[in-house]
């Protein structure tokens, strides 16, 4: 059940560099929400900046009523968020958005995160192990103070493999490598899905359509209300039922939508690709 | 306590109107807001066909504002009627469809249809949109299109017309005389400001339109000096609409001669914005010995009767 509140912070965890954990206290989002959701959430009355932001729940305690965000401090939104002390309360909308659809029986779960990316998996790798699914976090950043989540998963059992541009930790590169290496010897028939920068969701998408794997991307466009009214936050998609890409919201239709329907900027959607080879004579 | 007004025919139960673009069609915030609550709503403006908008991206954050570039996307009028109107049937708010097009018969069409519609309290019409290449913001920078479409759609409806102001203009007044001598019962003032943000690492525009048009916080001093200019000019009553967030800024268009006035980008910045105005009217009234919101309207004094400054009469 959607609901808007003004949600008091609970903890503060302070991280490494400009990153911080954020508990509220909401029990609509702490009973509701599901992985891939997000609540819209603003420090403060300040006009300066105006909107709200959008933030990903990282995990939720229904007994506690609270949900947790994990935020880097980037821009005046993040910066007044993560300036706030325990007990002072945030303007929050949530659960938002369309979740992670869990893979079918036997199909691992491979969860491709880019830096903050990662928030959705904590709270999908819980999901996954009440629905006895297996799951595996492949793990990327610039460098390791970008790779602030690893303990979570640790303590959930999931293996993490990870991947840094500087080689600080784990693989030298890009994340899709390791990821690239594990499906040549992995389980069969696993399902990917990916948060994280565009470049690197477009990755991901490119690396699941050559392979014929599914995967589901959570697209992170800029969004002014979280409810799809704004009409701020659309991204070009193309389903089968679609004669040509239409906008549709991130916010309500997304975030997490099937790769395979995302038009990626200067092409077409692998959907539209795929009809127009069948569609084209031998 | 009375907050119940009357603009252009229209009973409203209080002078809170949610503004065009900035409420989807109403349905959209009826899980978390109980649209009882509002005096009106204005749709998202409506085509005879849907439309896909702009290209992406379509909003910037500015200081204290927001930049827009979004185009018009919609669903057009024939599916508004058909299946979002009957979803608004049961809340008790004055629906107010916001007609657009991209030549004046279009507009007059849009509202013919509209009219024929159960549930339509009236029509504003969009001469000011900046995002559109045609129509919008050309036909309401231009005082003999501006007559052109409110006269079509005055011809076209038995509704009341509201016709929304455009900001980017020298001088509204003649906007509204025009509006009103085409048979406008009310008008709306403003439309966002005419704006443009660049990316200075990439030295291109921040929205993917080029311009865009400005709204919140930022523009309230422009609409507030706007809308007064309008409401001296003409006997027909106006509507405030820029930047609205409080009932003190909304008590500030009802001083400046506003009888009702629209809430837009605070739409975004928080669902529970009517309930919180709501009660912060009641408060100022109880503070001022107010029995009736309609006592403030046109309000303001100026100090010694002096006319304000750098505003011509």
């Amino acid at each position: 059940m959607l609901a808007n509140r003004n949600a008091p912070l609970l903890a503060r965890e302070p991280l490494e560099g400009a990153y911080v954990l954020l508990t509220f206290r909401h029990p609509e989002v702490a009973a509701a929400a599901r992985a891939g959701q997000y609540v819209m959430i603003k420090a403060g009355a300040s006009a300066d900046p105006p909107l709200r932001r959008p933030f990903s729940v990282m995990t939720v305690d229904p007994k506690e009523e609270s949900f947790t965000i994990f935020l880097k401090a980037v821009g005046a939104g993040s910066r007044a968020l993560a300036g706030l002390r325990v007990g002072d309360t945030a303007a929050c909308l949530g659960p938002l958005g369309r979740p992670f659809t869990p893979p079918p029986e036997g199909s691992e779960a491979l969860l491709v995160a880019g830096g903050y990316g990662i928030a959705p998996f904590v709270i999908f790798a819980d999901e996954l192990r009440r629905e006895g699914r297996k799951a595996r976090v492949f793990y990327g950043g610039r460098t390791a103070g970008d790779l602030q989540i690893r303990d979570a998963f640790a303590e959930r059992a999931v293996p993490v493999m990870t991947a840094t541009e500087d080689g600080s930790l784990g693989h030298h590169g890009r994340v899709t490598e390791p990821l690239e290496a594990h499906l040549d010897v992995g389980a069969a028939a696993p399902t990917l899905y990916a948060c994280g920068p565009d470049a690197m969701l477009h990755a991901v998408a490119r690396l699941a359509a050559r392979r014929g794997l599914p995967a589901q991307v959570s697209l992170d466009p800029w969004m002014g209300c979280g409810i799809g009214t704004c009409l701020g936050c659309v991204v070009p998609i193309q389903r089968a039922e679609d004669a040509r890409p239409r906008y549709r919201c991130a916010c309500t239709e997304g975030p997490v939508f099937d790769a395979v329907t995302v038009v990626w900027s200067g092409e077409q959607s692998s959907l539209a690709r795929r009809r127009a080879l069948e569609a084209a004579p031998a | 306590m009375r907050l119940a007004v009357d603009v252009a025919g229209l009973h409203l139960k209080n002078p809170l109107i949610a503004a065009s673009g900035t409420f989807g069609y109403g349905v959209e915030h009826a899980g978390f807001l109980d649209l009882n609550l509002l005096g009106g709503l204005v749709t998202k403006g409506l085509y005879l066909q849907p439309r896909d908008g702009c290209p992406t991206p379509r909003i910037a954050e500015t200081p204290s504002g927001l930049l827009n570039a979004i185009g018009l996307q919609g669903v057009g009028v024939r599916a508004f009627v058909q299946d979002v109107l009957p979803r608004l049937a049961p809340y008790d708010t004055a629906v107010i469809v916001n007609v657009c097009g991209d030549t004046v018969d279009e507009y007059a069409e849009v509202a013919r249809i509209v009219d024929d519609a159960p549930g339509v309290a009236a029509v504003e019409i969009n001469i000011s949109c900046p995002n559109v290449k045609v129509g919008g913001m050309a036909f309401g920078g231009d005082p003999e299109m501006t007559f052109a479409v409110v006269a079509a759609v005055r011809k076209s409806t038995r509704l009341p017309v509201i016709p929304k102001l455009s900001p980017n203009v020298a001088d509204i007044t003649v906007f509204a005389r025009v509006a009103e001598d085409a048979g406008a019962d009310a008008l709306s003032c403003i439309n966002t400001v005419l704006g443009l943000a660049i990316d200075v690492e990439a030295r291109r525009p921040r929205l993917a339109f080029g311009t865009g048009g400005l709204s919140g916080p930022a523009i309230r001093p422009i609409a507030v000096r706007m809308a007064w200019q309008a409401a001296r000019a003409v006997r027909i009553p106006v509507i405030g609409v820029g930047g609205i967030g409080s009932a003190a800024d909304a008590l500030e268009f009802m001083l400046a001669g506003c009888r009702a006035v629209q809430i837009g980008t605070a739409n975004f910045v928080d669902p529970a914005v009517y309930e919180r105005i709501l009660a912060e009217l009641r408060d100022y009234m109880e503070r001022h010995g107010l029995r009736d919101i309609n006592s403030v309207v046109g309000g303001l004094t100026f100090p010694n009767d002096a006319p304000p400054l750098g505003v011509r009469e």
